[in-house]
C-alpha cells in the first residue's frame, strides 16, 4: 500500500501543538519566539524550554515535529539565526524549514545529519529551482508556494525527486511568498527581515457613523457599511479600485480549502497536507486537523468514491474569516 | 556610478519593445542595457531567440547587454523558456539576470546578475551567489540605506558589484494570478491581451483616492515611481556601482539625461528632483524604502513625509 500523505499541522504555541497532536497530525511544525520565523505575532511561538517539550511530546505520539526559521538574516547582526539553526540540530527536531541561501549553506554543511525542508518563502516554484536546492542542500522537501495548480504540481513531480508539501488549509498569499513587498510598502516593516506581515501595531480600525474603515499604516486597506463584516487589513484581500470599479482588487478574504479537490491533491504525488495558521487559536488546530485527519482517512478508505462531507466544509467555514473558501491557484480558472 | 536600464516590466509588443531598446542604446549615454521578459510569459514580448537577434544589433553601440529571466517561473513550459534564455545569453558570452532561483540554476557557472527578486539580504546570501557564477547583485527594493551599507561594508573579502533600483515604478510582488484580466473580468487563460492596453499598468486607488498600486498583469508596482535622485552623493559613498532606472512609455530619454547630468555634477540634487518632477508630470515620488519608512512615501530629507 502507498505511504499516506502527510496531516501536517502548525502550532504557535505548546496548548496547540498538544492540540494537532490529541487530533490526529502526523506532524507539526513551530518556530521560536523571535524575528527567525515568519509568524513572529506578539505573544506567540516557542521558547527553547517549549520547543523541547513540544518536541518531547510529539515523539511520544509518534509524531513528527518540524522547526521553522524561515526569515532572512539582517547584515547587523545574523547570529541569532546561525545560533538557532544550530539549537535545532541540537533539540532533535525532525526537519528544519528554511528559506535563505546563507542558512541552508550553513546547514548542510554543519549539521548534514538533520532534513532541511525548503521554506515556501523561498519561493521555489520550478524544478530546475528546487533541484538547485537539492543540489547544493540535499533539500528533502519543498514547500511550494501557493502559484501552481495541480495539473503543474503533478507534472513538476515528473521533473523533480524532493518531496513535495502543499497548503491544504488556511489563510491564503495570493503572492509568491517570501519576495512580496506589499506590507513593507505600506508599513515600513519587513516580512522577510522581521518575520510579520501586516504587524498589529500598524493596524488600525476606525468608526466612522455606520461606516468602518481599516488602514494599514497611513493606506486605507477597505471601507465598509453597515452589517459588512471587516476583514483583518492585508494588502491582498483589499477593497480598492481599479478600472472604475471597488472590489476586492486581487483576492477576497476567506481561506484557502482543497477538500473539494483532495483526490488531485494527493493523486498529485505531494507527501505532507500543510494547515496554515501558527497564528491562529488552539481551537482552531483542534478543529482544521481533526477534520483533516477524517478526510485523509476517508480518502484512503475508498479513494474512488471520496466525497467532502458536509458537516467537515461547515466546521473548517466556521474558523475562517468571512466564513467563505476557495481552492485558490490549485484549480486553473482562478488566476 | 554606472547607469543601466533595467528590463521593460510592461506588455509594449515586439515592435515597441525592439524599437525602445535601439533607441536607448544609440541614442543615451546608459552603460548597461537589461533585456528580457520578466513579468509574464504570455506576452507578445521577444522570444528568446528574437532578443538574441537584437543583442546582435544592440552591441555596435558599446552596451553591457544582459539578459534578464522571468520574475515567476511555474511550469514546464516556463522553463523551457529559461534554459532557452540562458543559451542565447551565453551564445554571445552576454550576462544572465536571474530574477527568480530556477534563473540563478540554469545559469550556474556562467557569469550572472542577482536580479532584485533574489531575496539578497546578508553578506553570506552574496558569499553564495557568488561560489555559483553571480558577479553583480541588485539589491532587493525594501532594503533601506542603512541595510544596504552595511552589507557591503561586512563584504570585505567578497568581489562584488552592488546595483540599486534608483528609478522607476517599483515591482512589489508577483502572483500566478492575473490582476488585470481580473479588472476586465477574464480569466488569466482568457486574458485577451488587456496588459497591452496599459503601457506603463493600471492604476490601483485606496477608496478615499490615493493612487496606491499600479496593476500590471501578474506583477503588482508601486503606483508612484520610486526616485533615488537626491541621494545619488549618498548611494556612490556607499559603494554602489550601478543605478537601475526602469524603462516607461514616455520620456525615457529625457530621464536618463537628467540622471547622467546629476551623476556627472552637472546638476545639483534638487535640480535634478525638480527636473525630473516635472517630467512625471508634477506627480509625487516615493523613496520611503531607503529611509527605512514605508515604500509608499517621499522624503526630502528623512523627515518631511510627502
Amino acid at each position: 500500500m502507498k505511504k499516506k500523505v502527510e496531516v501536517l499541522a502548525p502550532a504557535g504555541n505548546l496548548p496547540s501543538l498538544r492540540a494537532a497532536v490529541d487530533n490526529g497530525a502526523d506532524a507539526v511544525y513551530f518556530g521560536f519566539r523571535n524575528a527567525t520565523n515568519a509568524r513572529n505575532f506578539e505573544g506567540l511561538n516557542f521558547s527553547l524550554e517549549d520547543a523541547k517539550a513540544g518536541i518531547s511530546y510529539a515523539h511520544r505520539h509518534g509524531v513528527k515535529a518540524n522547526v521553522v526559521l524561515n526569515t532572512f538574516p539582517q547584515a547587523d547582526d545574523p547570529t541569532l539565526w546561525f545560533r538557532t539553526v544550530d539549537e535545532t540540530a541540537a533539540l532533535g527536531a525532525d526537519a528544519i524549514i528554511m528559506a535563505n541561501l546563507a542558512l541552508l549553506d550553513y546547514c548542510h554543511r554543519q549539521h548534514p545529519q538533520l532534513p532541511i525542508h525548503l521554506s515556501v518563502q523561498a519561493s521555489a516554484s520550478n524544478a530546475p529551482a528546487i533541484n538547485f536546492y537539492q543540489r547544493h542542500f540535499g533539500i528533502a522537501r519543498v514547500i511550494l508556494p501557493r502559484v501552481l495548480t495541480v495539473a503543474e504540481i503533478r507534472a513538476l513531480k515528473t521533473r523533480s525527486d524532493v518531496d513535495l508539501e502543499v497548503f491544504a488549509f488556511g489563510g491564503l498569499c495570493v503572492m509568491a511568498e517570501g519576495r512580496c513587498y506589499l506590507s513593507s510598502f505600506a508599513t515600513g516593516v519587513s516580512p522577510n527581515i522581521e518575520g510579520v506581515c501586516s504587524p498589529a501595531r500598524a493596524v488600525r480600525f476606525e468608526n466612522d457613523g455606520d461606516r468602518l474603515t481599516t488602514r494599514l499604516g497611513n493606506i486605507m486597506i477597505a471601507q465598509y457599511g453597515p452589517g459588512e463584516e471587516a476583514a483583518y487589513p492585508t494588502i491582498c484581500k483589499g477593497r480598492f479600485e481599479a478600472n472604475d470599479h471597488v472590489y476586492h482588487v486581487m483576492e477576497e478574504p476567506g481561506s484557502l480549502n482543497i477538500l473539494e479537490m483532495l483526490p488531485d491533491v494527493i493523486e498529485s504525488g505531494v507527501v505532507s497536507l500543510k494547515i496554515e495558521g501558527r497564528q491562529r487559536t488552539k481551537s482552531y488546530v483542534a478543529t482544521v486537523t481533526r477534520v483533516l485527519r477524517q478526510a485523509v482517512d476517508s480518502y484512503y478508505d475508498n479513494p474512488q468514491t471520496f466525497q467532502p462531507k458536509g458537516k467537515w466544509i461547515k466546521e473548517l467555514n466556521a474558523t475562517s474569516e468571512g466564513a467563505t473558501h476557495t481552492l485558490g491557484t490549485y484549480e486553473q480558472r482562478w488566476q | 556610478m554606472r547607469v543601466s536600464l533595467g528590463p521593460c516590466q510592461f506588455d509594449w509588443g515586439k515592435h515597441a519593445l525592439k524599437d525602445f531598446y535601439l533607441k536607448m542604446a544609440f541614442e543615451t549615454a546608459v552603460d548597461i542595457l537589461y533585456i528580457g521578459e520578466i513579468v509574464c510569459s504570455k506576452r507578445q514580448s521577444l522570444t528568446p531567440e528574437e532578443l538574441l537577434d537584437l543583442a546582435r544589433q544592440l552591441e555596435p553601440s558599446g552596451k553591457e547587454i544582459v539578459f534578464s529571466t522571468l520574475g515567476l517561473v511555474m511550469n514546464a513550459a516556463e522553463e523551457d523558456l529559461l534554459y532557452r534564455l540562458a543559451a542565447a545569453a551565453a551564445t554571445g558570452g552576454w550576462w544572465l539576470e536571474a530574477n527568480d532561483m530556477g534563473g540563478i540554476a540554469v545559469g550556474e557557472g556562467r557569469p550572472m546578475v542577482a536580479g532584485p527578486h533574489i531575496t539578497t539580504y546578508n553578506p553570506e546570501t552574496i558569499a553564495f551567489l557568488r561560489r555559483v557564477g553571480v558577479k553583480r547583485v541588485v539589491f532587493p527594493i525594501e532594503l533601506s540605506a542603512s541595510s544596504m551599507a552595511q552589507i557591503i561594508r561586512r563584504l570585505t573579502a567578497e568581489e562584488m558589484e552592488m546595483e540599486v533600483f534608483a528609478y522607476g515604478k517599483l515591482p512589489l510582488t508577483f502572483s500566478a494570478r492575473c490582476y488585470t484580466a481580473r479588472a476586465f473580468r477574464y480569466s488569466k487563460a482568457n486574458c485577451q491581451f488587456k496588459c497591452g492596453d496599459h503601457a506603463d499598468g493600471m492604476v490601483m486607488r485606496t477608496q478615499d483616492g490615493t493612487d496606491f498600486l499600479t496593476i500590471n498583469g501578474t506583477q503588482t508596482m508601486s503606483y508612484r515611481r520610486y526616485n533615488l535622485i537626491d541621494v545619488t552623493d549618498q548611494l556612490a559613498a556607499m559603494g554602489i556601482g550601478v543605478v537601475r532606472l526602469s524603462p516607461q512609455s514616455q520620456g525615457m530619454k529625457e530621464i536618463i539625461q537628467v540622471w547622467l547630468d546629476r551623476l556627472q555634477g552637472l546638476l545639483s540634487g534638487v535640480e535634478a528632483l525638480r527636473r525630473l518632477t516635472e517630467l512625471n508630470g508634477g506627480e509625487p515620488f516615493c523613496n520611503g524604502y531607503f529611509f527605512g519608512r514605508p515604500g509608499h512615501d517621499f522624503f526630502v530629507n528623512d523627515n518631511d513625509r510627502i
